[in-house]
């Protein structure tokens, strides 16, 4: 007598397509420690900060398309320009230099995590909840912060600026400042600590130095931040005159805010050049061109960084003028070697157009644009002509749009398959770039002429007599068509969510940094094998070893 | 970490030498503390970094040009799966920037919210000792 049983049927569990309920999902997002949800945190929470801070751009340039005013009154333009600056720079692009940082950074040096996860999540919720204090403000009944986002005194004290609105954007810049602190303490620890055996310093990916170096710059300069604030709230709450202009206040907080100011602009300008650096030799079919240079040129930055914030301060009269614009000039040459081993990195390389590609050269061309106009501002008597006029906002929009921006949209289009496991749609991608890469253009090339004419910046207002109307016409319609452009992207984001998975490692073919060697989307704590490490190019390596590595042994 | 305490010591000393010459060319006291203070922390952690350097004595494979994966096999370290203690750190610290603005009853509740959500992140993943004693025995 036989007896026949049903063999059971082993199916492997797949992972990632379990029925999860959104409840579930709620929960475990929110009490993550994993370095890549929290990166993805970070990453929608700054992109939609940029949407609401485009939003208040549009109101801007709405407001001065033509002589009189349009919908707004004075104080709102102010709150309006206020929350723009503020948003764009502290709670948009800070973070998501430590979205992206938080992504990729184990990834590349090929750890399992970052080196504290639950602090991680602490920096994700501090700086989550200080964003949205700062920008309660609109919901009280005296408005949003309106003295600028550099919150000059005595401009900023109780006398001129009242009410609530002001208070909330201090404690809570403050509270997501510690946040970033808390963010930089941890990706330095990560990095030190916890790279891969064989991922010598030497061997890290250019993204990830620059990671490091932003996170020294922020233990630098957003203490200096925290100090400043916390002062002038004791000004306007306990009533002290630490910025009393009777006793140098008005100097004092200048110092202090562009102390922090300045490394700012190279905290959110250092981890993009980075994104950039990731993209250029994976389309160029070329090494970098002048690896260990390119990590000087970085080194150098990060510490004359902290040497040239006066030069916001020309206008006042009371800087040493040529100590800061020396050492404005002198750090504009490891800029120029950036530049100079980017372009080696494509010359004479196999260079292919895809939207990463495309995102980076909008980059270098716009980029180049401020850093010409950066040289002019350097110089002291040039500067006087145009100080806090648009000239500035063009040459400040052109250096930071075209870092941040360009770069994030390329860093997008070049991880998505890492993050989501899909690829976003090319077309889409072209749409969106031309149309971001001309909107952006026609907004703030005008802006030049605009300033050398004498239109100043954070006026409501013009009179028609003025001649500034075509110009700011362009502008403005340069600007619906900068906010049009993020159409084909959530498009594209749409329409890819259920697009077939790429199923390989590295699907541009020619990835090098350790990323490009673990799944689409990589697992839970990110490496199921690891290539051995020999070069900066592990990744490259491993899919190619028949090509041999001009990296450093 | 073999020579990353070169960094911040180097930075540190072109930041003290930056303070001075500005001290020197006349600059005002803002940025002379400023620097110097960039120059002393960056010092600090250059010199935390040495002695443990120093305190190890070896070369972790990270830092070791030939490393093969494997020679970091074992146990990665203790990584929480997930953690519900950060969120309310968060809040707490957020409620007591708030307190200041709305008032100081608010800030006496959110401290205390503070200090035992600290306590709680803190010790998360301490064992009770009597636990311990018991599992070993």
């Amino acid at each position: 007598m036989t007896t026949f049983a049903e063999r059971p049927t082993i199916t492997a569990p797949r992972l990632g397509a379990q029925k999860t309920s959104f409840g579930t999902q709620f929960v475990k997002t929110i009490t993550s420690t994993d370095h890549k949800r929290i990166g993805y945190l970070y990453l929608a929470t700054s992109f939609f900060w940029f949407l609401v801070g485009g939003l208040l751009a549009l109101v801007i340039r709405a407001e001065l398309t033509r002589p009189g005013m349009q919908f707004l009154s004075n104080e709102q333009y102010n709150q309006a320009f206020t929350m723009h600056g503020t948003i764009m720079l502290l709670l948009f692009s800070t973070s998501l230099f430590i979205g992206f940082a938080n992504v990729l950074l184990p990834l590349q040096i090929g750890a399992a995590d970052v080196a504290f996860p639950r602090l991680n999540m602490l920096s994700y919720w501090l700086y989550f909840f200080g964003s949205i204090q700062t920008v309660a403000g609109f919901l009280t009944p005296g408005g949003a912060a309106s003295f600028g986002w550099t919150a000059y005194a005595p401009l900023s004290s109780t006398d001129y600026s009242p009410g609530i609105g002001a208070d909330l954007w201090i404690m809570g810049l403050t509270i997501s400042g510690l946040g970033t602190i808390l963010g930089a303490v941890n990706l330095i620890t990560t990095i030190f600590t916890m790279r891969a055996p064989g991922m010598t310093m030497f061997r890290m990916s250019i993204f990830s130095w620059n990671v490091l170096l932003t996170s020294i710059l922020v233990l630098l300069a957003f203490p200096a931040l925290a100090a400043a604030l916390l002062a002038l709230e004791s000004d306007r709450l306990f009533g002290s005159n630490i910025f009393d202009p009777a006793n140098g206040g008005a100097m004092l907080w200048q110092h202090l805010f562009w102390f922090f100011g300045h490394p700012e602009v190279y905290i959110l300008a250092l981890p993009f050049f980075g994104i950039a650096t990731e993209i250029l030799p994976v389309f160029s079919r070329k090494p970098i061109f002048g690896y260990k240079g390119l990590i000087a040129a970085t080194i150098a930055i990060a510490a004359l960084s902290v040497a040239v914030w006066a030069h916001h301060m020309f206008a006042t009269g009371q800087v040493l003028l040529p100590f800061f614009s020396f050492m404005t000039f002198l750090i504009g040459v490891p800029t120029g070697v950036k530049f100079f081993n980017w372009i080696g990195t494509m010359w004479r390389g196999q260079v292919s157009f895809e939207s990463p590609m495309l995102f980076t050269m909008g980059f270098l061309v716009t980029f180049l644009f401020g850093g010409i106009t950066g040289i002019i501002l350097a110089s002291p008597p040039l500067n006087f002509a145009v100080s806090a006029s648009y000239f500035v906002v063009a040459h400040f929009h052109y250096v930071l749009f075209g870092t941040v921006v360009f770069t994030m949209f390329a860093g997008f289009y070049f991880w998505w398959p890492k993050f989501t496991g899909r690829m976003l749609n090319e077309r889409l991608a072209k749409i969106h770039f031309w149309t971001l890469f001309v909107g952006f253009h026609l907004t703030f090339l005008v802006q030049h002429w605009l300033g050398i004419k004498g239109f100043p910046r954070r006026y409501a207002d013009y009179l028609s007599t003025d001649g500034f109307t075509e110009m700011n016409m362009i502008s403005t319609v340069g600007s619906a068509l900068l906010a049009l452009s993020m159409i084909p992207f959530f498009i594209n984001v749409w329409i890819t969510r259920k697009s077939p998975m790429v199923n390989t490692d590295d699907p541009w073919g020619y990835g090098s940094s350790l990323e490009w060697a673990t799944s689409c989307p990589p697992p839970r704590h990110n490496f199921h094998t690891m290539p051995r490490i020999r070069s900066e190019r592990p990744a490259f390596d491993l899919h190619h070893p028949h090509i041999k590595s001009e990296g450093h042994n | 970490m073999r020579e990353n305490w070169k960094l911040f010591i180097a930075l540190a000393v072109f930041y003290i030498f930056m303070a001075y010459i500005y001290y020197y060319l006349g600059g005002e006291a803002v940025g002379i503390t400023g620097m110097l203070l960039a120059g002393f922390f960056s010092g600090m952690i250059g010199f935390y970094l040495w002695f443990t350097v120093k305190r190890i004595g070896f070369d972790i494979p990270s830092d070791d040009l030939h490393a093969e994966i494997a020679d970091d096999a074992g146990e990665l370290g203790f990584y929480a799966p997930h953690s519900w203690w950060p969120l309310p750190v968060g809040v707490s610290a957020t409620a007591v920037g708030l307190g200041l603005i709305i008032g100081w009853w608010m800030v006496i509740i959110a401290v205390g919210a503070l200090v035992i959500s600290i306590i709680g992140f803190v010790t998360e993943y301490e064992k009770p000792l009597l636990e311990e004693t018991h599992s070993n025995n």
